[in-house]
Parts: structure tokens; sequence; C-alpha cells
């Protein structure tokens, strides 16, 4: 008896599953179709990404629903992204910085941008040619360029003028920098003329700012690099000189990123080398007035520019993705590259306004006439020749090998080993990592 | 010893079940696929993944900074554990003294403990930072080469050290506070009548009957050290500058998480976890003969 109640009870039940899932219709269209975006944006860059550009497209498109997660640092980003890719279920869109662009060539778990987006959809010829260029890869356009900055030079221009400095003259060579950073030293001003955030990147900046090759095979552009050209005699010359200002006790070293913003707002340091995505942020924690220049370049050597950094969005396939979700992410590219977008993310941040009707829009507005500061970069960028130094390293096993030259900088500015000596070792192991990944990825 | 007699001869086996199962799922499982994954190289995607041997281990093993990195290990961990300890005992004996308001300062003694070690790594930060800390700016270090720990290895190692010891300082005061309140004061009085001074008393009677305490703090604050101190060197150096800080447990995160280099760092796991069984092992066999337990 009890036996049959059960077998009752179990048909009831069975009967009740199958007549919810016919009370569903199938593919019932009412549910927006949700994409995701692993981000790496913090601070000011947060509330832009999520209030700004995510809750604008989700209005801009109801049936669409684009959901952006934090997902903690550059790195962190990355290394989440692929224990998802691994694991099968990979967000839509991740953003990769620029030194995880030929990790991310190489995973075979990306759709090239060009593919997902339909003729019309986004016209990339809008895009200003050096940022287009960094991500382009043998012709190719692998990723949608989102947040691209390169750095500048910050300084303090009270500073400046107590030390009898002309406030309106930022240093433009490396003897500057000296000349005028021994004069604040000496006056008190500050505690130390110039600091620096992101120092691998700004030893790739100053070997793109004088046309030098950070990398064989074209700066790994026309084939996979496979040795590193930074202990050459100019990448010595470039940390020799940085040893020299921490000698004369000018340079007061602030750590690996954002750290030496710091020592620069509180007024210690009068100059920062520092990544132009920081120019908002900067500007609003301020008490003093901050002025910007191209960064310093080195008496005698050729001329370049400054190279792109920042990060671009890829799209993952995971699993195959259906028309729904990629015409929604094909949609949400299209929203960002919109000029009032473009141009708004570019207020908010300071990264570049990526396109020339942002621009074009950014003028109509007098936007740089009230922000000069925030139209330095963009000067920069369109100087010097465009060739493969210019365009932006490719390395395989970036990150690491940004953390081998971070650490060669900081030994040689610590008097550990002399700046041919770390160098020289830090090429060393770049090699062999390259190696590495030469081998894994044929 | 009290035994316990279990009619049912399966319940005894089904009640320990629980832990073995935790055990086996969330120790040995991952102690044997970090063994498996060391003979292979691995693409960061996980799509290419070819047999390599030995390969991992013999790279390490000629690479000097992986000795380098032994070695800051052997350094940091003894300077913890002999930091810790040592305060951990100095501070527990004041703490034993016939004082007003003992108990919020014993309360007070135990709390850094409370503190998660990114947390205490944050709050160093703030202290020494070079760039933001209040120290440096006070003693006007800010362009100072001998005292900016982001370029001096020998200062950021001495400032984790501090950190970590700090962090777990209040674990080896709360252990030897007990061991301290059990010794029998009619011993101690004993002693004195005899004319014994409190440094002799000390030596001669504390010392010895907090030895099996000691020992066993020593044995989990090198363990600790070896495996468990990450959280204060990533909140603070990140194994800078230039390595000086880079313990063993910090590289298989910065190799395997950072790098991507599942291989070697997996074989990184398992020469540390092999170091620290010869070590706990040469621990039991030498220094414990020197314990006495009652």
């Amino acid at each position: 008896m009890a036996r049959t109640l059960t077998r009752v009870g179990v048909v009831v039940f069975l009967l009740g599953v199958v007549g919810l899932l016919a009370a569903v219709p199938p593919g019932a269209a009412q549910a927006p179709v949700k994409i995701t975006l692993w981000h790496a944006m913090g601070g000011a860059r947060y509330d832009a990404i999520t209030k700004e550009i995510a809750a604008g497209f989700n209005k801009a498109y109801p049936a669409y629903t684009l959901e952006p997660l934090y997902t903690g640092s550059y790195g962190e980003t990355v290394t989440k992204a692929i224990a998802a890719i691994r694991a099968g279920n990979p967000p839509h869109i991740v953003q990769v910085f620029e030194v995880g662009t030929q990790t991310m060539l190489d995973s075979g778990a990306i759709l090239p941008v060009t593919e997902v987006a339909k003729p019309g959809d986004i016209d990339f010829d809008d895009y200003l040619a050096p940022i287009l260029n960094y991500y382009q890869v043998g012709g190719k356009l692998a990723s949608m360029p989102f947040n691209s900055s390169t750095a500048i030079v910050y300084y303090n221009k009270d500073v400046f003028q107590k030390a009898g400095l002309d406030p309106s003259r930022p240093p433009a060579t490396y003897k500057d920098v000296e000349e005028m950073g021994k004069k604040i030293v000496a006056s008190g001003a500050a505690r130390a003329a110039i600091t620096f955030g992101w120092p691998s990147w700004m030893l790739e900046q100053a070997h793109a700012m004088h046309n030098q090759p950070y990398a064989d095979h074209g700066n790994g552009r026309q084939g996979r690099a496979t040795r590193v050209l930074f202990n050459a005699p100019f990448g010595v010359e470039v940390l020799g000189r940085w040893k020299r200002w921490a000698d004369d006790k000018l340079l007061a070293y602030g750590g690996r990123e954002y750290a030496p913003n710091k020592a620069f707002l509180s007024g210690e340091v009068a100059m920062l080398m520092q990544s132009t995505s920081q120019v908002t942020t900067l500007e609003k924690a301020a008490r003093f007035r901050i002025g910007t220049g191209f960064l310093p370049r080195i008496e005698g050597q050729p001329a370049g520019r400054s190279v792109i950094g920042g990060a671009s969005f890829w799209v993952l396939r995971g699993k195959g993705r259906s028309p729904q979700e990629l015409d929604a992410i094909a949609k949400f590219f299209r929203f960002v590259a919109l000029p009032e977008e473009t141009a708004k993310w570019h207020m908010d941040t300071g990264y570049f306004p990526a396109t020339k009707t942002a621009v074009a829009l950014l003028r109509k507005q007098e936007w740089f006439v009230k922000h000069p500061n925030h139209e330095t970069a963009f000067e920069q960028i369109q100087q010097g020749p465009d060739t493969p130094n210019t365009r932006g390293v490719l390395l395989g096993n970036f990150v690491q090998i940004r953390n081998i030259t971070d650490t060669a900088i900081e030994k040689a500015l610590s008097a550990r080993l002399s700046p041919k000596e770390a160098l020289d070792e830090a090429a060393r192991e770049a090699n062999k990592l390259l190696d590495e990944y030469n081998r894994i990825n044929k | 010893m009290k035994r316990a007699v279990f009619k049912n001869r399966g319940l005894p086996y089904l009640l320990v079940l629980p832990q073995i199962v935790v055990t086996l799922v969330f120790f040995f499982w991952p102690a044997f696929e970090s063994l498996r994954l060391s003979f292979f190289r691995t693409s960061p995607f996980g799509d290419k993944t070819s047999f390599v041997g030995l390969e991992n281990f013999v790279n390490l093993l000629s690479s000097a900074e992986y000795y380098q990195s032994i070695a800051n290990t052997f350094v940091f961990a003894f300077g913890v554990t002999a930091l810790a300890v040592g305060l951990g005992l100095f501070v527990a004996a004041l703490a034993t003294q016939k004082v007003r308001g003992l108990a919020a300062y014993r309360t007070a003694v135990l709390w850094p403990y409370g503190i998660a070690p990114p947390i205490a790594g944050i709050i160093f930060l703030f202290i020494f930072h070079p760039s933001y800390g209040v120290l440096p700016y006070w003693l006007g270090f800010v362009t100072s080469y001998e005292f900016n720990w982001l370029l001096k290895g020998w200062v950021a190692m001495a400032l984790v050290i501090i950190a970590t010891a700090w962090t777990h300082v209040g674990y080896n005061i709360a252990f030897f506070l007990a061991g301290l309140l059990a010794i029998p004061t009619s011993v101690l009085e004993a002693a004195s009548v005899d004319g014994a001074g409190a440094l002799r008393r000390f030596r001669s009677i504390v010392l010895p009957l907090l030895s099996p305490i000691t020992f066993y703090l020593v044995v989990v604050n090198l363990i600790f050290s070896f495996f468990g101190s990450f959280g204060v060197i990533h909140a603070v150096t990140q194994g800078g500058p230039g390595n000086a800080t880079e313990i063993m447990v910090f590289k298989v995160y910065k190799d395997g998480f950072i790098g991507l280099n599942l291989g070697s760092s997996a074989a990184q796991s398992v020469l540390l976890m092999f170091v620290v069984i010869v070590l706990t092992a040469l621990q039991f066999r030498f220094v414990e003969k020197k314990v006495i337990y009652s």
C-alpha cells in the first residue's frame, strides 16, 4: 500500500514537472540576452565602466544585458579568465592588458573582433592609427580597442615656481630633468626631483621614444620574438641615466605601479612619469597646479614615438556563442565606439579618446582648451615615425618578462649590479622564457 | 588511557569517515595532482600539454633564482620564528606579573593574532612605505637609498619578518601564557627560598618546564613561515625588490598564477613539501630529545 502511494506520488510529481516545462514556451525571448564582461578597472574607472558604459548600453539596448564584473588587477583578470576558459565557462568579453596580447593571440580561445562585428557595425578606420596599429597583428585586428594610454610626465607647477623655474615649461630632455631637478632639490622646494610608475614599461617607452627595438623579429611583429634586445647599449644608457639620477638624489624610486603617485601628490617629488590614465585622478587629488609634458628625450638619440599601453576587449568563444550573444557583443562594441561614449570615457579617466570623431567632438566642446593636460598624451602619440619599434613590442610570457625587467631595474638602482650586468642577467632569463613559450606554442 | 568500546564494528570507521574524506579530497588529491603536474609542461590555456619528465625539476635546480628563493625562505622562516617565539615568551612572562588591569593587558597582547595577514601588511605599508608611509616622511628618508626598502633587499626582508612575526606573536603568547600559569608556584617559591634569583629560576625551572610548548611553537612557527606567510609578502613587497623577499611559497604563486607556468609551479610545491617534511622530521629526531614532557 505504502509503495503504491509512493509510486502515485512520483507520477504526480513527474507530471507536475512536465507541466511546468510545457508552460514555458520554448525560446521565450522575454528575458534579455545576457553577456558578461570581466574587467580590471578600479578606482574612478570602476564607476565609469559600470555606471556609465554598462548602464548606458543596457538602457540603449533593452533586449540585451551587459553584466560587468570587476575581477581585480590586470594580471588577476587574465588569470581568472584563463581558469574560466579551462573550466569551459568563460565570460563573453574580457579586458586584457597590452602585455597579454601575444598570449591571447595564441590561446585558441578567442574570436577576432573583426569576425564578431559585422561590416558597418564599427568603422575601425575612425580609430587613431597608433592605437589600431598596436592591436593589429599581421594586418588583422584581434581585439576591440578600449582603454588605450601612454606615458607622459606630470610636474608640480607650484614647486617649479618655488624653485625659480618656469612653471609653464616641463622638462624636454633627460638633461633638463637633471638640471631642473638639481635646482628643485637644492632650493628645498621638494625632497626629490622625479619618480615614475611601471618601471619596465618606462624602459619600453624609452625604447619606442627613440625608435629602438626591444625584441627581435620587428619587435615580435614580423614573427615570434626569440630574443629581447633591451640589454643593447641603448637600454644600458637609459638605465645608466636613471641610476645617475638616483645617485644624485634626484630620483625617489616609489614602486612598480601607481604607488609613486602618492609621493608626487604629497608634494615630496616634483615630477612623475606615469600613465595618462591617471590624469583625471591626479588632477582631482592634487592640492597644487599640475602641468604635463611629453616624456623627456635623451639627447643625441633618434626620434621615435611613445608607445600604446592600457587594455582592450577580447571576445572569448567559450563552447560556442549563439547568434544573439554575438549580436549583443557586436552591439556593445558599437556602443563603446560611439563618439559620445568614447569622449565621456576619456573625460572620466584620461585614457585616449580613441576615435577621430570623438576627438572632433571634444574639440567642438572646447574640452582640450579647458583641460590642456588631457591633450598632452594625444599630441605626443601623433608625433614621430610609425615603425615596428614604435608600434609596441609583442612577447610571449610578457607578464613574467616585465617582472624580470622590473627586478633588473631595482637591482641596478640599488647598486647591487651595474646597469649593464642587471640588463644582461634579465635578458638571459627573458630569452629562456621566450624559448619556453615558443616551444609550447609552435 | 581510557579505551572506548564500540559494539558495532563499523561505527568507528563511519565516525572517522568525514575526516578521512576531507583529508583525501583537500590534502591528498591536490598533493598528488601537483606531483602529476610537475612532470608536464602545460600551455597557459591548458590546451597543449606535453610530458617533460624531470625537466621542470632540472630547470629549477639549475636556476640561481630558485636557490635564492630557498635561501630567502630559510632567512625568513628562522627570522620570523626566532622573533615570534622569543618575543612571545618575553611578553608572556611580562603578562604573568601582578599588575592592575592584567586581563586588559592579556587581551591586548593577543590582538594582533586576530588581524588577517594582508591587513597587517597594509598597516605596515602605511607606516613604512617610502612614498606614503608616515615614518620615512618624519625621518626624511624620502630620497634615501639606505632605507628605501623598495630598493634595499635586506630592509625589505627585515620589514616582512617583523610584520609576519607581529601577526603571529599573539598565538605564541597564548601558549606561553598557559604554560607559565601551569607551572606550580610552590616549585618557584621553594627555589626562591633556596636563594635562586629571578634569572636562575627562569633558566633552571621555567624554561625546562616550558620546553614542550617551546618545541611545539618552533615547529608550528617554522611550518607557518614556510607555507602560511603568503599574505604579508603579497601585501607588502610582492617578493621584491629584485626577488629579495621572494620566498618559495610566493614563487609558487608567482610562477603558477601570474606566470601561468603550472608545471614549474607544481614542481616547486613538490620541492617545498619535501623541504618541510625533512625539516620537521629532523626536528623530531634531534631537537625533541632535549624536550622534557613531564
